[in-house]
């Protein structure tokens, strides 16, 4: 049949036959093709795609059951993150108020304007049978200028570089003055942290406590600073005797 | 004789050039579709060269095995047969079948003068 004339009736089905053979031709090259990119990527025939679809489901629920869990555990991280700061901010407030608490204490080196006075025994020489306390500066002079700046609202006050705080007690011990547990020597040197003026005047106040040494010839001097230092208190504090009233009775 | 094979040429070579990809879904229906097709490509080969080629059978015998042969793998689906095996038995002998059948053909083909002895082969 082939080269042979034939009617339109054989060149029709040969046609049809040409055609069917072509469409499978095409069926073919795209299955093949589609054949070959599942086994590239999935390395399995498409035979076996419905095994490859349920591990594929069991992986994706298993995906989403830990993605659930991370979802979790980022909330409670966060929380827990929560929670620390607020115990951050719990300690700061701790903080601050220890530290306040420690300023108040004169546990904590201050600085700030404020006065220096000086006061020495009198170098005024002693008359034949004069007391010779009438030259010396008692503790009770040291005391009544430390109480006078107190009362002008110093702030901090140290004599001789020891912090006055509290408990502190100005005492006479033999020719020296024992303050908190230390002996001081004349001169003594009272710092004290405030408004320089305010206490400047008050300290300088006619009749006041300096007023009445200057009578008696000692020598006293009150200079203003704008950066004085005052140390923190050294000593301990126990109690022995005195414990908070309420807790614990 | 040879515009047949051509085509078919042509049509793997389209299939090939144009990335048309069968959604996976349908692989295994498009498989079988496939070879059903091949089995009435070379069925028809076989009455061509038998001359009793009918192009509307042939035409209807490719579109309904295709379809029931697809039709039949989603069946199996269906039940959770694997009824598509029998199908590609089928196919398969009645390919091998055909192409027993072509040989003989062509070999009495070539061998114009001798077509009794080709017949017994």
């Amino acid at each position: 049949m082939n080269g042979v004339p034939r009617p339109a009736r054989v060149d029709a089905r040969r046609a049809g036959f040409t055609v069917m053979a072509m469409a499978l031709g095409f069926f073919l090259a795209v299955q093949a093709q589609t054949e070959r990119t599942i086994e590239s990527r999935l390395q399995v025939t498409s035979g076996r795609l419905g095994e490859v679809a349920y591990r594929y489901r069991q992986e994706d629920q298993r995906q989403e059951r830990e993605r659930r869990e991370i979802e979790d555990l980022r909330l409670e991280m966060a929380e827990r993150e929560q929670q620390a700061v607020g115990g951050r901010r719990a300690l700061a407030s701790l903080e601050e108020s220890l530290a306040r608490a420690r300023m108040l204490a004169g546990l904590t080196p201050l600085r700030g304007p404020g006065v220096i006075v000086t006061v020495a025994d009198s170098s005024r020489p002693l008359q034949r049978g004069e007391d010779p306390n009438l030259v010396l500066i008692h503790y009770s002079d040291v005391h009544a200028v430390v109480q006078t700046l107190w009362a002008a609202g110093a702030e901090a006050i140290a004599v001789n570089d020891e912090r006055l705080v509290d408990r502190t007690g100005i005492s006479c011990v033999g020719t020296t003055i024992l303050c908190n547990t230390r002996r001081l020597a004349p001169p003594y040197r009272v710092t004290a942290i405030g408004n320089p003026d305010i206490l400047q005047g008050i300290v300088l106040a006619r009749g006041g406590i300096l007023d009445e040494l200057r009578t008696f010839d000692f020598p006293v001097t009150v200079t203003t600073g704008a950066d004085l230092r005052v140390p923190a208190y050294a000593g301990g504090f126990e109690y022995h005797y005195a414990r908070p009233v309420g807790k614990g009775g | 004789m040879w515009l047949p094979i051509l085509g078919l040429l042509v049509g793997l070579a389209l299939g090939l050039l144009v990335s048309v990809q069968v959604p996976l879904t349908y692989v295994k229906y498009s498989a079988i579709a496939i070879l059903a097709s091949v089995d009435t490509i070379v069925g028809g080969a076989r009455a061509q060269f038998s001359g009793t080629f009918d192009l509307r059978v042939f035409l209807s015998g490719f579109v309904v095995n295709t379809l029931f042969a697809a039709g039949l793998t989603a069946l199996g689906d269906l039940l959770g047969l694997d009824i598509y095996l029998g199908a590609v038995v089928a196919f398969s002998i009645r390919i091998f079948n055909n192409i027993g059948f072509i040989r003989r053909d062509l070999l009495g083909f070539v061998w114009r003068d001798r077509p009794a002895k080709a017949e017994q082969a």
